[in-house]
């Protein structure tokens, strides 16, 4: 907790790992299909002596090594730079327990992107049955990176008992490889597999779609119905891979779905729910229009159409990622630290001895008023709170410290809107629901126990109402800005 | 090579014979098959048109379920807040009839933009651009009048905003705004007004003229941009309007549909709390974004000449800018290049970006 806060106006620090992290999942999850793809069609073209082919697939290569080897290699640094931003206590957590595993992952990418600058470098100088096992180095590897990467995303939905069973002992390696091969993995490893298959093939149609379709017809028409064809394994077995993945989920991530299947008609559905549907839907047009566009009417597929199809691949990427990550809540690693950062061993630690004690972001003074031990049990400390700026920024400490990582105070799930209409009175009992997070509470699927003495939330229901009811209610922009602008 | 690649149909029997002998469906589908659309890089442009059709379709049909429940007047906010929270479904019927109203604007919008830019307002398509803005205009009111219909405090306090536009108009204004509220305030007399021309009055000047707009569209087909109109007959490629065209039209329905369907349901659209007149105004509050680049001008307008002149001059730029922009067939007549026709590209760009600029400035200037 005494990490920096991380202050985004508008669309919060979530949005900006999602943002980037969906440009980067649709890009890594090509460089791996794509990886499969190139060899394949090399050497189907080298098999049929198809000279017109082998150009096409020489300028998807380049298309390929300068999309992959460049935006997502730099996308991928900043997924680093954001999660250790928004979230430094969860990304302390992975590098700590997976230190070996991003060692070899990065060994794979290190061969990888080798690998896919001989295989575009040496094209047509040297052998062609060595040109296409360079590819297959590639490809292989490229997958590794995958499967690697895979058990460390799947451990923040499921670690697994064994590894929940020594957390935070210092004996977490020891459980390293239930870690790894979590109740998800298996699962998500084949979802993934065929997803970078289709997109293989979409991406492909880029390149296709370059072709002059009135020039070369035929040329044209041949190498969009192959590429149509990475999205057959995908469509067909998705399902089935998609229903063994929520079958793995623990039963009480589920609810969160079911829960959102049961309310569809009243619109009080989760947004998991919401999110799935969407990926549905959009997954479902893409192969229409790839069926009706490109493999039967290939000659007049444009470049528009190639990037409509790719719009829809980056929709349907977004709300997968957007279901996924929902799906954790109220966790960031599932059972073990919430999505503000607070680990559940923690809870009653911080409601003991108070969340901002240890704070290095709080001054002195407002440590000493807010300590419990200096006034009666359930008394606010009279120092502390005849002090409005005192309280505000022990308030904006908390509010920074447990609800910034999932809310904004004007934009993205703003606490504007959703606390509109609440006086501070309100508030507090709001606040007071969420510290007693009780199995009946309706927040408790979705939002972690808010964690603090009882002056640490009465401070934090005097921010909140400030946001909400002050005289800067409304105003955008940073947290700090606005304070700054308000009337002292 | 600009023949369609798909199969000949073959002779049909049973249902669709049938049919085709009482409706002559072979008649209509030749007819579709011989009808060409050209086919080059700026054809894009040219599903945005069938984009905003569908988007009013949609309209229409989410318009009348939600006819179903809604009573205007005084218990109007009683009746779209149960059909946001108490009918099945009904959340999703509204959040897609005010996304669509939405999408539609900003459909017709970038149509309207695509035509200007290919120049398909010169001879002999001068009633179809004249059609198409007055379609625009019947949108824009469309959506000012559907905008209050629940009545919640946004709703209440954008329109009384919003009405400050026709306000200023010199002479008649205040004439009109007393019309279109029914008295001095807007009340549920005025829910009353906005909802008869929501549901009868705009619908019965807005289908005509939308038939006249795609008769002509059928009568004259889809214009060719300058570049296109000077290669050689050639180098000039087209596609056969069924299925070849057809088939990419409904490709398109099919994405617009999703993109809808996305925000509808990812980001329903919201209910604030029933208008109370005696309330103090929401923070930050302004009309809806297509009519915020008017609202804007008339704004600053306003900061800069203080009293009537600012208003006058506010709303005299926007009259002159919007006759220019009606007019421009005539300005503009050649089917060559010249320099009328370089005057109107530089036109539509100052047009496109004074819009875009006037709005987010808006937006900042709250």
């Amino acid at each position: 907790m005494n990490y920096p806060s991380w202050d985004v106006p508008i669309i919060g620090s979530g949005w900006v790992i999602g943002i980037i992290a969906i440009f980067h999942v649709l890009i890594s999850h090509f460089a791996v299909g794509g990886g499969f793809y190139l060899p394949m069609a090399e050497a189907k073209a080298l098999r049929e002596g198809r000279d017109d082919w082998m150009q096409v697939i020489r300028g998807h290569a380049k298309f390929f090594l300068i999309l992959t080897g460049v935006f997502g290699a730099v996308s991928g640094v900043g997924i680093w730079f954001s999660i250790g931003l928004a979230q430094p206590e969860a990304t302390s957590t992975l590098i700590h327990n997976f230190v070996f595993g991003w060692a070899i992952e990065w060994v794979f990418f290190l061969v990888e992107l080798t690998a896919a600058a001989v295989y575009y470098y040496t094209w047509g100088r040297i052998p062609a049955r060595t040109h296409i096992r360079i590819g297959w180095i590639y490809a292989i590897s490229a997958w590794m990176s995958l499967v690697i990467i895979n058990g460390i995303l799947t451990f923040m939905l499921t670690p697994g008992g064994t590894w929940l069973s020594v957390a935070g002992t210092g004996q977490e390696s020891q459980a390293f490889w239930q870690a790894f091969f979590n109740p998800t993995y298996w699962p998500s490893l084949v979802l993934r597999t065929l997803v970078t298959i289709s997109l293989a093939g979409i991406f492909a149609l880029f390149t296709a779609a370059r072709i002059d379709g009135y020039a070369q017809p035929k040329l044209k028409r041949e190498v969009l119905r192959w590429s149509a064809k990475w999205l057959i394994p995908s469509f067909v077995l998705t399902p089935a891979a998609f229903l063994w993945y929520l079958w793995s989920v623990p039963v009480s991530q589920r609810k969160l779905l079911d829960l959102g299947i049961s309310t569809i008609g009243q619109g009080t559905f989760t947004q998991v729910t919401r999110a799935a549907l969407v990926t549905i839907m959009i997954s479902a047009t893409i192969a229409a229009l790839v069926y009706v566009l490109a493999y039967r009417n290939g000659s007049q597929f444009s470049s528009g159409w190639a990037w409509a199809i790719l719009a829809l691949a980056l929709g349907a990427t977004a709300s997968t990622e957007q279901a996924r990550e929902m799906l954790r809540k109220p966790y960031v690693i599932g059972e073990h630290m919430y999505s503000n950062g607070v680990r559940k061993s923690e809870i009653a630690q911080f409601n003991q001895r108070g969340y901002l004690s240890q704070s290095m972001w709080l001054r002195p003074e407002e440590r000493t008023a807010l300590q419990p031990e200096s006034s009666p049990a359930g008394m606010v400390p009279a120092a502390a709170l005849d002090d409005q700026r005192a309280r505000l920024s022990s308030g904006e400490l908390m509010f920074r410290g447990q609800c910034l990582s999932c809310h904004t105070a004007n934009g993205y799930r703003p606490m504007t809107r959703l606390l509109q209409g609440r006086d501070r009175a309100s508030i507090a009992n709001l606040l007071k629901t969420l510290h007693e997070n009780k199995e009946d509470s309706p927040y408790r699927v979705f939002m972690p126990p808010l964690v603090g003495t009882e002056n640490e939330r009465e401070a934090l229901a005097e921010f909140l109402n400030w946001v909400v009811n002050g005289d800067n209610a409304g105003k955008g922009g940073a947290l700090s800005a606005q304070r700054a602008a308000a009337k002292p | 090579m600009d023949a369609s690649l798909s199969p000949k149909p073959e002779p049909r029997a049973g249902v669709y014979r049938w049919i085709d002998e009482r409706l002559g469906l072979s008649e209509i589908l030749a007819f579709a098959r011989h009808k060409t659309v050209p086919d080059h890089q700026y054809s894009f442009w040219y599903y945005w048109g069938g984009i905003s059709l569908f988007f009013f379709l949609v309209q229409v049909f989410s318009g009348v379920l939600l006819l179903v429940y809604y009573r205007a007047g005084s218990e109007a906010y009683d009746s779209v807040r149960q059909i946001t929270y108490d009918i099945r479904f009904g959340w999703l019927i509204r959040s897609a009839h005010s996304w669509s109203a939405n999408l539609m604007v900003l459909a017709v919008f970038v149509h309207m933009f695509s035509v200007y830019f290919m120049k398909a307002y010169r001879k002999p398509r001068e009633f179809g651009w004249w059609s198409g803005l007055g379609l625009l205009g019947l949108t824009m009111v469309f959506g000012f009048s559907g905008y209050l219909l629940p009545m919640d405090d946004l709703a209440y306090f954008a329109t009384k905003v919003g009405l400050q536009l026709p306000a200023s108009i010199p002479f008649v204004g205040k004439v009109i705004n007393d019309i279109v509220r029914g008295g001095p305030e807007v009340s549920a007399a005025t829910i009353q007004r906005f909802f008869a021309l929501h549901v009868v009055i705009l619908p019965l000047l807005f289908v005509p003229l939308l038939a006249f707009h795609l008769w002509l569209v059928q009568r004259h087909g889809n214009a060719l941009p300058p570049s296109e109109e000077t290669k050689p007959a050639a180098e000039r490629h087209s596609i056969p309007f069924f299925p070849d065209f057809f088939s990419k039209d409904l490709g398109m329905w099919l994405i617009a549909l999703n993109v809808l369907a996305a925000l509808a349901s990812l980001y329903p659209w919201q209910l604030g709390p029933q208008a109370d007149p005696l309330a103090p105004a929401p923070t930050g509050i302004h009309p809806e974004w297509y009519f915020m680049s008017q609202f804007q001008i008339l704004k600053v307008f306003g900061r800069w000449f203080p009293g009537a002149t600012g208003e006058f001059l506010g709303i005299g730029l926007f009259t002159a800018g919007l006759a220019i922009w009606a007019l421009i067939p005539l300005f503009d007549p050649r089917t060559a290049t010249g320099r009328r026709a370089r005057w109107a590209t530089w036109i539509g760009f100052i047009a496109l970006t004074g819009l875009i600029v006037t709005t987010i400035w808006g937006y900042l200037d709250v």
